[in-house]
C-alpha cells in the first residue's frame, strides 16, 4: 500500500488549467499551468497532472473546480428537456413575471431569451395543490407512460417535475416523480421541491428545470473524468466544488447540478479564506482577476456571504451560492471608441488567442495587458512564465490606432494606455462596491485580496479608487483558486420555510425546528462518511419588516437565541443596509437556513521564507504612476523575507503573478507568507 | 485625455448611485407593486432640473417627467433650497404623471452649493380618493383620483413637517404600507447623498463640469443621428378608444418635422380633454416623443438630458395630452402608450429599417378586489404585458415588457397571489393564435383566468386596444386586440359596455377574470415568412396547422411542410387581397374625432364591412392609416381626404391594399 499523501486542487478555467498539489507529508505546494481545451476539460486535467509528475498512486483526494455547467448553458449545450407540469402553467417558464430579465430599454429588436424546454416538451397534467396545501384533486389518476413514451421519440435526455404549490405541499410532485422516474429508465428526473422547496413558481420550476437541463452533461463530464482517472490508476475519489464553497461527491453532483455554476470561481474565496486566516485577516474581500473576467466576493468573519436568489442569463437560479459577482473585464478586455466618442473598455476580450497585441499572435486590438506593458509594468527584455516573449512595439502601435479613433485629445499612447487602465480599475472598483455596498458593507473595513493572473497588478489600483486601506497577495496568486479547493470541507444546505412575526410565533417552535434540521444534517453528514466531531452546523434566519418582502439574512444561534436579540441585530442591520431602521415595526421571520459542513483536515500550509538580508532587487526601470516616470525596483518575491518590510513603488515578480505597488504603500512581508500592504489616505 | 477618462468614470459612477438607489428602493419597501412590480424609478437631476443619469431598468415614463417637477420645484423655491431639504410632488399639470407616482427630490450639495437632486418615483399603491387604489375608470374630477401635491417642502433643514405629512397619510389608505413606502424612500435618498458626496470629493467640480459635458454630448450625439436622416414632414395619428363613459374616441394626430439636426413633433388637433381619466398632463408628450425617438435613432448610449435638446413639442393647453385642472390623468400611462404609438409611426417613415409592429396601448390595469372569508377586506392589483412587436429580422417576443418600458414585474408570482388573497390562478399561459402575423411575427400575449373564491368582490378595468388591434407595418397584420372578460357559469360575459374600460363590475364566488393581452403587430407580408418557422410555430403550439395555412400559407402534412401545396396556397391567398385605387375627395370627411373613407357598396361587400366598421388602407410602407367606412354607392375607388393622402404618402390614383380592421384575427382550428 503506498502512501497517499497528495491532495490535488484542480481549477479549469477558460484559459487555463491550474493545479496545485498539496504534499502533506512536507506541506510542500506543486502547481502546474497548462491551455484549458474547451470541449474536453478533462483531457486539460490529465495534461495538467502529467506535467506535474508525481506519482498517481500516492493522491489521496482530488478537488475538481469546473466551468462546465456554466459552459453548457452558455453555449445552450445542455440536454434535450422535458418538463411535466400542472394543467395550465406549462408557459410560465416563458411568461415568467413579464421582465425582459436582461437588457432591452430602447432596443426594438430585443429578442427575449427562449426557455430551455421548447413548448411541445412542456406537458400539463391535471393535478392541483390549493395554496394552503390541501390536495384539490390528486395526481394519482394521471396516466404517465404517454408522456415518457413521448418524451423517448423526441429523445428527451432529462426531464423536471415542477407543481404548482408543492412548496406548500409535495406529495403529488413526488408521486409524479416516482411514477415518472419508475417509467423513464436511465433519464434522469428531478422534482422543483428537491432542487428548492421555496415559494415562487417562475423561480423554483426555473431552478428544477436548470438542473434537470445541466444533469446529464455534469454527469456525463464527471463520469468520463472519474473512468480517465481510475484509468490512470488514480483511486482517491473525485469531488466537484459546489456553488456554495463546499465540496460536492460526484453522487451530489449528479443530482444536483444545478449547484455547480459557480464550481470555479469559489475556490478563490475558500482559498483566500485560509489565506485571511493565516494573515489574521478577518474581513477581506477578494479579487480575482483573470484573463477575461474578475470575479470578487465578500468574506465577513472569515465566513464567505451566500446568496439565495441568483440568476443566471435570463434563467433565475433558487439555490444557495456564494455571493461572487462577475464582470467582463480582465487582462485580456479591448479598449474601444463609442459612437459617442467616448472610451470604453471590454466586455469583449481578446482571449488567449490571438490574445493583446503584445502577445506577438496577431492581436491588434489594446488591451489591458498591452496598457500594462506600455506603463512599464511588464517586462519586455525578459520571456514571461510559459516563454511568452512581450512586444511593446505593438502595444504602442494597437494604442497609436486607438488614439486615432478617439481624435482630439487623445494624447499620447502611454497617457491613452494610463487612460484605459483608469477606466478598467473603475469597473473593477464597481464590481468590489456591488459585493459591498449594495450589501451594506463599507469596503474600506476590509482587506483586499489579489489573486488571479492579473490580481495582483491591479488590486492596489482598485484599493486607491476605493480608500481601502489594507491589501494582501497570497503566495502563488495564481494558483489560489485550486488551492480552495484541496481545502474545502463538505457541504450540505437546509432550509425550512417557517416564521411569522416574532411576537406571534413560540421560540421554542424554532428550537423544535432547528434541532430536527440539525439532526437531518447530521445523518447526511455520517452517511458520507464524517464522524460528528467533524461536524459544524451554522444557522441563519430570513428576517424583515412586517409588509416587506426582501428579506436579510441574520446569523443566529436557535438555542440560545431570544426574539429580542434577534430583532435587535435586524434593525441594526437594515439601518447598515438601507439608510435607515423602522424600529417601531414588528419583525418577522420567513425561512430558517442551515449549512452544515463535513470538516477536512487542514494542511498547515507553510510557505518556505529565505533568509533574511538576501537583495531581493533584480532590475529597476521606469515605470508609469500617477502621471509620470517613476524609477522603480523590480523584485523577486522569493527573496522577499518573513518580516521585512518594503516600500512602494515597487514591481514584485513571481511564478503566476507581478504585483504592481504604487508609490504610498508600505509592504510587510507576513509569516504566513503572504504580502501584507497598508497605505493611508488623507481623509 | 484624462478628461475623456475622468468622463467616462463619472458617467459610470452616476449610473451607479442610480443603480444603487434602486436596489435600496426595492429591498426596504413595504407595497408589492414595488417591491415585486418594480412600479419604480429613479434618477439624478442636475441643480437647474435637467436630467443627469438613470438606469437601464427604469421606467421612461416615470424619468422623463421627472426634469418638469424639478424644474417646478426650482422655479417655486428658488433660492429657498437647502441642505436637508426635502420635497414632494405628484401634480400632473406640473410635470406628474398621474397621482398615485409621488415623487420626492433630495437636494444634493456639495461645499455648500446646490449640486443635483436626488430623485425617487415610487407608485403608492393608495393616494386616497374615490376608489381603493386611487385608479378608476368612472372618476370625472381629478379629486376623486386623491391627493395632488404641487410642489411641496416636507422637510426643511432636516426638520420634518409633521403636520403636513399626518394630513397626507390621513388621507391616504393602508397607512402603515405608505409609511414605509415613504420610509424606503427617505432612506434611499441618504444613501444617494452618500454616495455623491463621495464622489464630489474624488472628483471635485469636474463632477458638475463632467456632467454638462456628458450632456453635450448626448445631444451632439442624437443631432448628428437626426442629421442624418431626410428633412420632411411625417404624418401619423392613432386613438384612444373611449374615455371610459363617452362612446367616442378620442385622437392624437402628429405632424413630425425634421429639418436639419432637430425634430418637432406638432401635436395640434388632438382631441381637448375629457372628464374621464384618460388625460395626461404636459411631461407624457415629450416623454413619449423621446422615448421613440431615442429606440429608432440612438438606441446604445446612455440617455440625459442632451437626447431631449434637439426635440421641441407642441401640444396645445386643454387637450387631453396636455390637460389642465381639474382633468382627471389616472389613465396616463393609456395616453403615453398612445403617443407612443403614433410617434412610432411616424418614425417608421423616417427610419424605415427600424419600423417596428405595435403593442398592446395602455398599461392593463386589473384590480380585482373582494372581501376574503374572515373579512378583511383585500385589493389585488396587476398589470399583464401583450407581445411585442416585429421588426425587419426579428420576431416579437412573447409577453413581456416592450423596448418602451422599464423591466419591472406586472404579473405577481401565482403562488404569491394565491397564498394572499381568495384567488386561485387556473391558467396563465401564452395566448395561442393571437400575433400580428408577417414575414416577422408579432409576439403573443398571454392569458390568465384567475378566479374568485370569496364571497363576492368587484372587478375594475382600465385598458386600451379592446377594439382597435395594435397595427402591423409593412404590410403584416394587426396583433389581436386585448379583452378582458368574466366567465360566468361556463359563459363568457362582457363586464362592460365600452370593452376595456370596467369600473367596479360586482364579482360572484366562482367568476374567473379572463385576462387576454394583446399580441404585437407583424412585420412584411406573411406570405414571406419563412415556411421553417411558420412549421416550428405549429411544432410548438403557438399557431394551429389551420393557422400555417389560412394566414401563412403554409401546408402542412404528418410528414412536414408541402412544399407544392405551399406555393399554390400563397398564390391562392395573394389573389384574393383586395387593392383599389385611391380618389381624393374634396372633404376631410369625419365623423367627430374619427376619420372616414368612402367605400363603394361593392368594395363593402368585398371586405364584409357595415357602415362605421373600422378599415385600414395598406401600402407595404410602415403602419397602414385607419378610419371608418362610410358606405357610397357606385364607383371602384376608395375616396380618401388630402390628409389621408399626406399620411399615406399616396397621390390620387395610387393603388393600394385595403381590409377590415377587426379586433381580433380569425383562427382556424
Amino acid at each position: 500500500m503506498q502512501e497517499q499523501k497528495y491532495i490535488v486542487g484542480i481549477d479549469v478555467g477558460g484559459t487555463f488549467t491550474d493545479l496545485l498539489c498539496l504534499n502533506t507529508e512536507t506541506q510542500e505546494l506543486l502547481s502546474e499551468k497548462v491551455p484549458s481545451i474547451p470541449g474536453s476539460q478533462w483531457k486539460g486535467v490529465l495534461g495538467a497532472l502529467e506535467q506535474l509528475g508525481i506519482d498517481y498512486g500516492e493522491i489521496r483526494a482530488f478537488v475538481h473546480g469546473t466551468t462546465i455547467a456554466t459552459n453548457a448553458l452558455l453555449e445552450r449545450k445542455g440536454a434535450k428537456t422535458g418538463l411535466v407540469t400542472t394543467d395550465g402553467f406549462r408557459d410560465t417558464l416563458e411568461i415568467g413575471r413579464t421582465r425582459r430579465l436582461i437588457g432591452g430599454l430602447f432596443d426594438i429588436k430585443f429578442v427575449r431569451p427562449k426557455p430551455l424546454v421548447s413548448r411541445d416538451l412542456r406537458i400539463e397534467v391535471d393535478e392541483r395543490v390549493s395554496a394552503d396545501g390541501t390536495v384539490l384533486e390528486s395526481v394519482d389518476n394521471v396516466d404517465f407512460a404517454p408522456i415518457v413514451e413521448k418524451f423517448r421519440e423526441n429523445g428527451v435526455e432529462a426531464i423536471a417535475v415542477a407543481f404548482m404549490n408543492a412548496y406548500r405541499n409535495s406529495e403529488n410532485e413526488t408521486k409524479a416523480l416516482e411514477k415518472i422516474q419508475a417509467l423513464a429508465g436511465d433519464v434522469p428526473v428531478c422534482a422543483s421541491t428537491t432542487v428548492v422547496p421555496e415559494k415562487g413558481e417562475f423561480e423554483r420550476f426555473s431552478t428544477c428545470v436548470l438542473n434537470a437541463y445541466l444533469t446529464p452533461v455534469v454527469t456525463t463530464y464527471l463520469e468520463t473524468l472519474a473512468g480517465e482517472l481510475e484509468g490512470q490508476g488514480i483511486a482517491a475519489p473525485v469531488s466537484v466544488m459546489g456553488s456554495n464553497g463546499g465540496v460536492m461527491t460526484l453522487d451530489q453532483a449528479a443530482k444536483f447540478a444545478a449547484g455547480t455554476f459557480l464550481s470555479g470561481p469559489v475556490g478563490g474565496a475558500g482559498g483566500a479564506v485560509r489565506i485571511c486566516e493565516m494573515a489574521g485577516v478577518d474581513d477581506c474581500i477578494t479579487f480575482d482577476m483573470g484573463g477575461t473576467s474578475t470575479d470578487v466576493a465578500l468574506i465577513h468573519q472569515l465566513t464567505p456571504r451566500i446568496s439565495h436568489a441568483n440568476q443566471i442569463d435570463a434563467y433565475p437560479l433558487q439555490v444557495p451560492q456564494l455571493d461572487i459577482h462577475t464582470i467582463g473585464a480582465g487582462g485580456g478586455s479591448i479598449a474601444w471608441v463609442q459612437p459617442d466618442g467616448t472610451l470604453e473598455v471590454g466586455p469583449q476580450s481578446a482571449g488567449a488567442m490571438p490574445g493583446p497585441a503584445c502577445y506577438q499572435r496577431g492581436g491588434t486590438e489594446p488591451t489591458i495587458s498591452d496598457a500594462n506593458l506600455m506603463l512599464g509594468r511588464l517586462p519586455t527584455d525578459r520571456t514571461l512564465a510559459g516563454g511568452l516573449q512581450l512586444s511593446k512595439e505593438l502595444s504602442e502601435k494597437a494604442f497609436i490606432g486607438l488614439a486615432e479613433k478617439l481624435g482630439e485629445g487623445a494624447g499620447s499612447p502611454v497617457q491613452l494606455a494610463d487612460g484605459v487602465l483608469r477606466i478598467a480599475v473603475s469597473k473593477m472598483a464597481g464590481a468590489v462596491r456591488e459585493v459591498s455596498v449594495h450589501r451594506g458593507f463599507d469596503p474600506r473595513d476590509f482587506a483586499l485580496l489579489g489573486f488571479g493572473g492579473a490580481g495582483p497588478m491591479h488590486v492596489f489600483l482598485v484599493a486607491e479608487e476605493l480608500s481601502i486601506p489594507q491589501v494582501i497577495v497570497p503566495r502563488f496568486p495564481g494558483h489560489l483558486s485550486a488551492l480552495g479547493q484541496l481545502l474545502a470541507d463538505l457541504r450540505h444546505d437546509f432550509v425550512v420555510a417557517w416564521g411569522g412575526p416574532l411576537n406571534e410565533i413560540d421560540i421554542a417552535d424554532l428550537r423544535s425546528k432547528a434541532g430536527d434540521m440539525q439532526a437531518e444534517a447530521t445523518a447526511r453528514l455520517i452517511d458520507d462518511g464524517f464522524a460528528e466531531d467533524r461536524h459544524a452546523h451554522t444557522f441563519t434566519v430570513d428576517m424583515r419588516y412586517v409588509g416587506q418582502s426582501y428579506t436579510l439574512s441574520i446569523p443566529c444561534d436557535p438555542q440560545a437565541t431570544s426574539w429580542d436579540d434577534l430583532r435587535e441585530a435586524f434593525h441594526d442591520r437594515h439601518e447598515q443596509t438601507f439608510g435607515r431602521a423602522d424600529r417601531h415595526s414588528e419583525v418577522e421571520m420567513v425561512n430558517i437556513r442551515l449549512f452544515s459542513l463535513g470538516l477536512i483536515d487542514k494542511p498547515a500550509l507553510k510557505f518556505a521564507s529565505p533568509e533574511a538580508g538576501a537583495d531581493p532587487v533584480i532590475e529597476r526601470r521606469q515605470v508609469w504612476f500617477g502621471d509620470d516616470w517613476t524609477d522603480c525596483p523590480i523584485m523577486d518575491r522569493t527573496k522577499m523575507a518573513a518580516g521585512e518590510s518594503f516600500q512602494g513603488p515597487m514591481i514584485i515578480e513571481e511564478a503566476g503573478g507581478t504585483s504592481v505597488v504604487p508609490p504610498g504603500w508600505t509592504i510587510n512581508v507576513h509569516a504566513s507568507g503572504s504580502l501584507d500592504c497598508r497605505r493611508s489616505y488623507d481623509d | 485625455m484624462k478628461d475623456l477618462v475622468q468622463l467616462e468614470l463619472i458617467r459610470e459612477s452616476l449610473i451607479a448611485v442610480v443603480n444603487e438607489m434602486r436596489a435600496n428602493i426595492i429591498h426596504s419597501s413595504y407595497a408589492p407593486i414595488i417591491y415585486e412590480g418594480h412600479d419604480f424609478s429613479c434618477a439624478l437631476m442636475s441643480a437647474d432640473g435637467r436630467q443627469v443619469a438613470q438606469g437601464l431598468a427604469d421606467h421612461p415614463i416615470h424619468i422623463f417627467a421627472v426634469p418638469y417637477s424639478t424644474q417646478q420645484v426650482v422655479a417655486t423655491f428658488k433660492d429657498d433650497i437647502n441642505e436637508g431639504d426635502l420635497f414632494l410632488h405628484n401634480d400632473p399639470y406640473t410635470g406628474g404623471t398621474h397621482l398615485n407616482d409621488v415623487l420626492m427630490l433630495q437636494p444634493i450639495f456639495f461645499n455648500g452649493k446646490l449640486g443635483m437632486f436626488a430623485a425617487m418615483r415610487c407608485h403608492w399603491n393608495d393616494v386616497g380618493g374615490m376608489t381603493p387604489g386611487s385608479l378608476s375608470g368612472r372618476v370625472n374630477e381629478i379629486i376623486q383620483e386623491g391627493i395632488r401635491i404641487e410642489p411641496t417642502k416636507i422637510c426643511d433643514r432636516g426638520v420634518v413637517n409633521e403636520p403636513f405629512m399626518n394630513l397626507l397619510f390621513n388621507n391616504m389608505r393602508a397607512r402603515s404600507e405608505r409609511l414605509g413606502d415613504y420610509n424606503a424612500m427617505v432612506g434611499t435618498g441618504r444613501k444617494a447623498e452618500e454616495h455623491l458626496q463621495r464622489l464630489f470629493k474624488r472628483f471635485g467640480d469636474g463632477l458638475l463640469g463632467g456632467v454638462e459635458e456628458l450632456i453635450a454630448r448626448s445631444e451632439r450625439q442624437l443631432r448628428a443621428k437626426i442629421a442624418e436622416r431626410p428633412d420632411g414632414d411625417y404624418y401619423a395619428e392613432g386613438y384612444i378608444e373611449s374615455d371610459g363613459t363617452n362612446p367616442d374616441p378620442l385622437v392624437v394626430k402628429l405632424k413630425l418635422t425634421v429639418k436639419g439636426d432637430e425634430i418637432t413633433a406638432d401635436f395640434t388637433g388632438t382631441s381637448a380633454q375629457t372628464n374621464g381619466p384618460t388625460n395626461c398632463g404636459p411631461a407624457m408628450a415629450l416623454n413619449a416623443v423621446g422615448t421613440i425617438v431615442k429606440s429608432f435613432l440612438d438606441p446604445k448610449t446612455p440617455i440625459n438630458q442632451g437626447s431631449f435638446n434637439p426635440i421641441t413639442v407642441i401640444s396645445e393647453p386643454g387637450t387631453f395630452i396636455n390637460a389642465r385642472n381639474d382633468a382627471p390623468c389616472g389613465g396616463m400611462a393609456e395616453c403615453k402608450f398612445l403617443i407612443d404609438s403614433v410617434v412610432a409611426s411616424a418614425m417608421g417613415k423616417v427610419a424605415p429599417e427600424m419600423t417596428v409592429g405595435d403593442l398592446k396601448g395602455g398599461a392593463n390595469h386589473i384590480i380585482i378586489s373582494g372581501s376574503d372569508p374572515r373579512g378583511s377586506n383585500y385589493i389585488h392589483y396587476e398589470w399583464p404585458a401583450g407581445g411585442t412587436g416585429a421588426s425587419d429580422g426579428t420576431d416579437g417576443s412573447n409577453a413581456v415588457r416592450s423596448y418602451n418600458e422599464g423591466d419591472f414585474n406586472s404579473i405577481q408570482s401565482v403562488e404569491m397571489v394565491e397564498a394572499q388573497f381568495p384567488l386561485r390562478i387556473e391558467r396563465c399561459e401564452i395566448r395561442e393564435s393571437a400575433c400580428g402575423d408577417g414575414e416577422f411575427r408579432g409576439g403573443f400575449g398571454l392569458r390568465r383566468d384567475v378566479k374568485i373564491l370569496g364571497e363576492a368582490g368587484a372587478l375594475s378595468v382600465l385598458s386600451e386596444k379592446n377594439v382597435i388591434p395594435p397595427y402591423g407595418v409593412e404590410g403584416g397584420s394587426n396583433g389581436a386586440a386585448n379583452s378582458f372578460t368574466v366567465i360566468r357559469d361556463g359563459e363568457v360575459t362582457q363586464p362592460s359596455p365600452v370593452p376595456g374600460k370596467v369600473s367596479g363590475f360586482p364579482l360572484k364566488t366562482g367568476d374567473i377574470v379572463l385576462e387576454e393581452t394583446a399580441g404585437g403587430g407583424g412585420y412584411g407580408d406573411p406570405l414571406k415568412r419563412d415556411p421553417e418557422l411558420v412549421r416550428a410555430d405549429v411544432a410548438e403550439g403557438y399557431l394551429s396547422v389551420g393557422d400555417a395555412a389560412q394566414r401563412y400559407g403554409v401546408i402542412l402534412t404528418e410528414s412536414g411542410i408541402d412544399a407544392t401545396a405551399t406555393k399554390e396556397k400563397r398564390a391562392e391567398l395573394s389573389q384574393v387581397r383586395i387593392s383599389v385605387a385611391v380618389e381624393l375627395s374634396n372633404e376631410e370627411m369625419t365623423d367627430g374625432p374619427r376619420r372616414q373613407f368612402l367605400v363603394p357598396k361593392s368594395l363593402a361587400t368585398a371586405l364584409k364591412v357595415a357602415e362605421g366598421d373600422l378599415i385600414e388602407v395598406v401600402t407595404g410602407r410602415g403602419s397602414p392609416l385607419r378610419a371608418w367606412a362610410r358606405l357610397g354607392e357606385g364607383g371602384d375607388n376608395l375616396v380618401v381626404s388630402a390628409s389621408s393622402m399626406d399620411i399615406l404618402g399616396v397621390a390620387p390614383g395610387d393603388q393600394v391594399g385595403v381590409r377590415a380592421a377587426r379586433p381580433h384575427p380569425e383562427t382556424y382550428a
